[in-house]
């Protein structure tokens, strides 16, 4: 938390100097048809979701800045209004009650991660508040009755799901897959394992595992020994990384390989050198996509934060241009037309046009095979936004 | 309020407490204390709600499980890292309850609490067992244990968690978790003024010297363990219920434990309001001043979980002592001290024959024989002297008497049945009592309460109070009776070592160098005590190494004990003429 | 041939957590403490060598004697301003450590996470196995388990043979027999807690080649470290061998044929089964004597 008294103050202070200046300095001409409109949300920005949650963080501020530089919504600027949860779930639920109860914002957007989402979700549909979360992907959370959360984040049921399909394509039949022990890395799993039944395919090794195994030498033998051809990891960082040091160390080579989650981060390659060349994973955006706004998206983040976005900072910015879109159809700061506006959808985003159905699931929000090739991640599928084509088999090192 | 009101308010707590009176009795400052609590509690409950309520609540919530720690870890002195399980199977029986069983919420989360608390009892049953770190750190590894068991666990959700129907119901959610810390304060309230607080306090001073003193020590451990494990249970449960999903590593994380524990130090471990003193003051002081340097939390949780520890180990509440705030009730201390009434003659029931039997007693530790063939035997009222020079097997016999050490060989027969497998608390309780070389005395607590703690074996309340205030008298401790142990001198600490040993009432006490390291005067004290167990046909088996002088014309009989061996038994002339004596031990001596 | 590759591995697995582990008995050996920073400790100097070879390229063994001598005097001071302050003794004594300890794994781990971020780091180095017939040696774990062994024979020999290491050797059997030897016990403790902590770091360089570490992945290597020790004997440099071959081996094994919850699972199951049935562990120093 949470920054309390001593963030109000400061907020009061920035306040009264922006009244002082009579807008004359960030105000553009064209707003100031009313108070500002207060977006509100909690963010780990400390504890072990930090890294992720922060790309999320800088995507939402600049869309707030953008979106005021053009002239706000309805006439009115946009504030976003944000404490840290320390990547807690029960501070998380106090500080979303806290937005609504004490600093009175108009509109929520989501923490990040589907175990803090999944607890938070309630409260919005309690208070009656329009909530879009950039920042879950299991669909559980938003099934009803939490009828005011909507998403931007492609189900965990989705991740890498061409993967399968393509190995296919390819004679492949033996699956290996390993799962991590998290609510999202499970449905992933389960979904997965769901796809390759469907297919026909033969899952010849399966494998849940919780963190931290120290050596995933004992797991890597068991796909050898079984001679997997397609290995399917459900992943976080370090075990995405942990695994395929020990299928290194124990020689073996899978034609295909794919991660969920962990292979898109910078320190990935970093880490794993040569060992990561051919390695699939899923991205729900990239910067070479032809989506709406999305070249002007990519070279602001880069000039304001000096790095380069990721999906999270995508899906954050996305979440600010919906719940905006939705407001300007609405015409009112009104949650009910809000959401009605939402629920038709037809909202053009960074991450392409989202739509939702009836629980505020996304629609229409795809999700993209990446890999790395000589030591670079280049999106790979589909074919028709592809910058190379998918390499098979799997090189490594 | 007028004074008279208040007057008639503390005559009215003073009738409530136990045996009509306390030491301390209860100060002004600590009702007022509790008043406070209440009124802002309830005043919260009528007048916030949003995020106001749903922070109180959490306070409140954090207040039972530190309230819940403190009991295991602070009173009986067994630091866990793992009370969180508590929460987690709270959390997990609420939900399932409320899902499968369609038990309101309000009944679900005491019912999981309770079930909780027979968890405890069993998981106490294996883990108590384990020692300090051991136990610190199993307890961990249980929460980890248990974190995984649950993610497999399809029924109860798996990984994915469980989703619970309804949620939010502030108003009472915040009642009742209010309800479970008052209910959690009050455990502790009654731990920190009752015989089984004593006895939790006793072990976590000293296990071993509890037993000795005849508490079941298993059993207060045991029966600790299951309370503390209530409060964490239950308000998990609500939070399950307000929160409408629960996932394995949300509610068995381990970092909310630490939370607890740093309220309950910061306050001040042990103590009946360091709980609730420092949960309050750290959520309500502590985050403004993290808040200001978000980034740096973990390192200030950390820092002050060491500047606590090492410079202000009674956290809050110790500071607030040196005021003379807060301080602890001495448990059950009368007023003053009455006059106490000599227990019966103990030798009517055994008859005869000898009342401690020892035949042909050897152990060794490893490879080294500490005790070859030894037998002895005590008559009731007899005072007899073991000497024999450091390292003759003294020690090692009353271990084995007081059922601390297994024979290797040979049995020890107490009022002529054989004591094989008996427990020291076993022993304790049948009658044998015992002083410790190095003295061991409960150093927190006071000369009374150590003394209490024998006297309360075995004898309701009354008669304990009774029994300890004679055995005080008896020795001459008057002037020292309501004094900490850890201020006493060292001639003191044997006083109260032996005091303790008589208060139990044995038919044979074992004194293990009662003498050592003592001044003319108190020895002379203990001389006399030593007579008076002669008149109350108490048996005293004296081990002796240097003070032989002193206890000579005390004794009937002299055994001397020589690298394990008895070399003589006899009139005490007579064995310290012996030859054989002189050139073993009193020869080199000098 | 499966199973004896899975042997191979627990056991240079084994070499890997006698390596992280020996210093925490040593620690434990002199001063009669846990050191729950040690996993810490192990995680940061892992960081501070990742840091190293990427900024300004070091090779990660140049890096030992740095990471090395800089955690010695983190420890020393550690122990002077902090430790030696606890004037508790007995079961009390042990958890107030306990908790100072575990207060100082959070002020490290916080100042990890400000260094270098809360991200896994490891770096691409001996990533390869050599092949023995149809066995496959790991590199890192190879080097790592020699580091553990050597270390392991070092610090046997130091304490056995030399007149500083008998000096703490002495400490650690009887503080007061040491101190009317004129030994300085509160100087062995310092010393005890900086070259434990030292020693700390030097597998901390090692651990990183074999696995991504991260700040907060500390407290679960000292649960590990500690099981492996009190399996052999708390403070027993020998029984700790033992210690590692069987946690190393068994996570080989059942992880192969249980899975990866198993594994993570089974340092704890063995640390309350060996607490409750041999609460001394498997000396072999108690066996040899």
């Amino acid at each position: 938390m949470r920054r309390r008294f001593g963030a109000l103050a400061l907020a009061a202070v920035a306040g009264l100097v922006f009244a002082a200046c009579g807008g004359t300095a960030a105000q553009p001409s064209g707003t100031g048809g009313g108070p500002p409109i207060a977006l509100g949300g909690s963010i780990s920005e400390t504890g072990n979701l930090s890294a992720d949650a922060t790309y999320e963080l800088q995507g939402i501020q600049l869309a707030v800045e953008q979106i005021n530089s053009k002239g706000g919504v309805l006439g009115r600027r946009l504030t976003f209004k944000y404490y840290d949860d320390k990547s807690d779930a029960g501070t998380a639920v106090r500080l979303y009650q806290r937005l609504i109860t004490q600093d009175k914002v108009n509109f929520l957007l989501g923490p990040y991660s589907s175990g803090i989402t999944q607890a938070m979700a309630s409260i919005p549909n309690k208070y009656q508040v329009v909530s879009v979360d950039a920042g879950a992907s299991l669909p559980t959370i938003f099934k009803a009755p939490n009828k005011y959360n909507f998403s931007d984040v492609a189900s965990s049921e989705t991740y890498i799901e061409q993967v399968l399909p393509i190995a296919k394509q390819h004679g492949l039949n033996k699956v290996a897959l390993l799962v991590f022990n998290s609510a999202f890395s499970l449905a992933c799993g389960a979904a997965r394992k769901q796809q390759a039944q469907q297919l026909g395919m033969n899952i010849v090794y399966e494998n849940t595992y919780s963190l931290p195994v120290p050596d995933f030498s004992s797991q890597a033998l068991g796909i050898k020994n079984a001679g997997a051809e397609v290995i399917i990891g459900c992943t976080y960082y370090p075990d995405a990384i942990g695994i395929a040091q020990a299928l290194n160390r124990v020689g073996y080579k899978p034609t295909m390989f794919a991660e969920t989650v962990g292979p898109p981060e910078a320190g990935f390659v970093k880490t794993l050198g040569p060992i990561a060349n051919g390695i699939i994973t899923n991205t729900q955006w990239w910067p070479s996509l032809h989506t709406p706004g999305n070249s002007q998206f990519v070279s602001s983040f880069k000039s304001k934060y000096g790095i380069d976005p990721d999906y999270h900072a995508a899906s954050g910015y996305a979440a600010v241009q919906i719940l905006a879109e939705g407001i300007r159809r609405a015409g009112a700061i009104d949650q009910n037309k809000v959401r009605a506006a939402l629920l038709k959808g037809n909202i053009p985003t960074v991450q392409g046009t989202w739509n939702c159905d009836q629980y505020g699931l996304p629609v229409g929000i795809k999700n993209y095979l990446a890999q790395y090739q000589g030591g670079v991640m280049k999106l790979v599928y589909p074919e028709n936004v592809a910058e190379a084509p998918i390499q098979i088999p799997y090189t490594g090192a | 309020m007028p004074p008279s009101a208040l007057g008639s308010l503390r005559s009215l707590t003073r009738r409530l407490t136990v045996g009509g009176a306390t030491g301390v009795g209860w100060p002004r400052h600590e009702i007022a204390l509790g008043v406070a609590f209440l009124v802002a509690a309830a005043l919260i409950g009528l007048l916030t709600s949003g995020y106001l309520l749903q922070f109180a609540t959490d306070i409140f919530t954090f207040m039972a499980m530190a309230y819940g720690w403190n009991l295991i870890s602070g009173m009986t002195g067994y630091v866990s890292f793992g009370q969180i399980a508590f929460y987690g199977l709270g959390a997990y029986g609420t939900a399932l309850l409320i899902l499968h069983g369609h038990v309101p919420w309000y009944v679900a989360a005491p019912v999981a609490g309770a079930v909780a608390a027979l968890l405890a009892l069993v998981l106490g049953g294996v883990m108590l067992r384990l020692r300090g770190i051991f136990f610190a750190l199993g307890m961990f590894g249980l929460v980890q244990i248990l974190s995984i068991l649950f993610s497999q666990w399809q029924f109860a959700g798996g990984g994915q968690g469980l989703i619970l129907p309804g949620a939010l119901t502030a108003h009472a959610v915040y009642a009742e978790t209010v309800l479970v810390a008052i209910f959690a304060f009050a455990l502790n309230l009654y731990y920190s003024r009752s015989a089984l607080g004593l006895k939790a306090m006793a072990i976590r001073d000293d296990e071993e010297a509890a037993a000795a003193m005849g508490v079941h020590t298993t059993r207060v451990k045991i029966v600790t363990f299951v309370l503390s494990a209530i409060p964490p249970a239950i308000v998990a449960g609500l939070v399950a219920w307000n929160r409408s999903y629960i996932d394995p590593p949300s509610m068995f994380d381990p970092s909310v434990d630490f939370q607890a524990i740093l309220f309950s130090l910061l306050g001040g471990m042990g103590t009946l309001w360091g709980p609730a003193l420092g949960t309050v003051i750290l959520e309500l002081v502590g985050e403004q001043i993290w808040a200001q340097f978000p980034e740096f939390q973990l390192g200030l949780f950390g820092l002050l979980v060491v500047l606590i520890v090492v410079f202000f180990p009674g956290g809050v509440v110790s500071v607030l002592r040196r005021f003379g705030w807060l301080p602890r009730p001495v448990i059950m201390a009368p007023s003053e001290l009455p006059r106490g009434s000599p227990p019966a003659l103990a030798g009517e029931a055994g008859g005869d024959g000898p009342v401690l039997e020892v035949r042909g007693l050897s152990v060794r530790f490893g490879g080294v024989t500490a005790l070859r063939d030894v037998d002895l035997e005590v008559r009731r009222g007899e005072t007899v002297s073991i000497i024999g020079a450091n390292g003759a097997g003294k020690t090692t016999l009353f271990n084995v008497i007081t059922g601390f050490v297994r024979p290797t060989r040979g049995e020890v027969l107490f009022k002529g049945r054989p004591i094989k497998g008996w427990s020291v608390t076993q022993l304790a309780e049948a009658g044998i009592g015992r002083t410790f070389q190095i003295p061991r005395p409960m150093e927190s607590l006071t000369v009374w309460e150590n003394v209490l703690l024998a006297a309360l074996n075995g004898r309701r309340k009354h008669a304990a109070v009774d029994q300890a205030a004679w055995v005080i008298r008896a020795l001459g401790m008057e002037a020292i009776w309501l004094e900490p142990v850890v201020n006493l001198p060292p001639g003191h600490r044997r006083q109260v070592e032996l005091a303790r040993a008589l208060a139990l009432q044995p038919d044979v006490i074992l004194l293990d160098e009662v003498m050592a390291g003592m001044n003319r005067e108190e020895q002379e004290k203990i001389r006399d005590a030593i007579r008076t167990l002669h008149e109350y046909g108490v048996s005293a088996v004296a081990g002796v190494e240097h003070v032989v002088a002193a206890i000579v014309d005390l004794c009937d009989r002299i055994v001397v004990l020589d690298f394990g061996q008895k070399i003589a038994d006899g009139e005490p002339q007579q064995v310290l003429r012996d030859p054989a004596v002189i050139g073993a031990y009193l020869g080199e001596a000098g | 041939m499966l199973i004896l590759q899975l042997l191979v591995n627990g056991v240079l697995l084994a070499g890997m957590y006698l390596l992280m582990a020996q210093s925490l008995n040593l620690i434990f050996g002199v001063m009669r403490i846990v050191n729950f920073a040690q996993g810490t400790m192990i995680a940061v100097a892992g960081l501070f060598t990742v840091w190293l070879a990427t900024r300004i390229g070091l090779n990660p063994f140049l890096a030992i004697p740095i990471v090395f001598v800089a955690m010695f005097w983190i420890g020393a001071i550690v122990e002077r301003l902090l430790l030696r302050r606890i004037t508790l003794r007995g079961t009390q004594g042990e958890l107030m450590t306990l908790m100072v300890t575990f207060g100082i794994s959070f002020v490290l781990i916080n100042v990890a996470l400000k260094a270098w971020g809360s991200e896994y780091v490891s770096l691409p180095y001996l990533q390869s196995s050599w092949r023995l017939g149809p066995i496959e040696f790991a590199k890192s774990l190879v080097i790592a388990g020699a580091f553990g062994t050597v270390l392991s024979a070092a610090l046997f020999s130091w304490l056995n043979f030399t007149g500083s290491g008998k000096a703490l050797l002495a400490t650690s059997q009887s503080r007061i027999g040491a101190g009317t030897c004129g030994i300085d016990a509160g100087r062995m403790s310092t010393l005890a807690f900086a070259l434990g902590s030292a020693l700390a770091a030097a597998a901390g360089t090692v651990l990183v080649l074999v696995t991504p570490l991260g700040p907060q992945s500390g407290n679960d290597l000292t649960i590990l470290c500690f099981v492996v020790i009190a399996l052999g004997g708390l403070g027993d440099y020998l029984g700790a061998i033992l210690g590692a071959l069987v946690v190393g081996v068994a996570q080989s094994v059942l992880g192969f044929y249980l899975g990866g919850n198993v594994q993570v699972l089974l340092p704890y199951i063995l640390l309350i089964l060996i607490m409750l049935f041999i609460p001394r562990g498997l000396s072999l120093s108690r066996l040899a004597r």
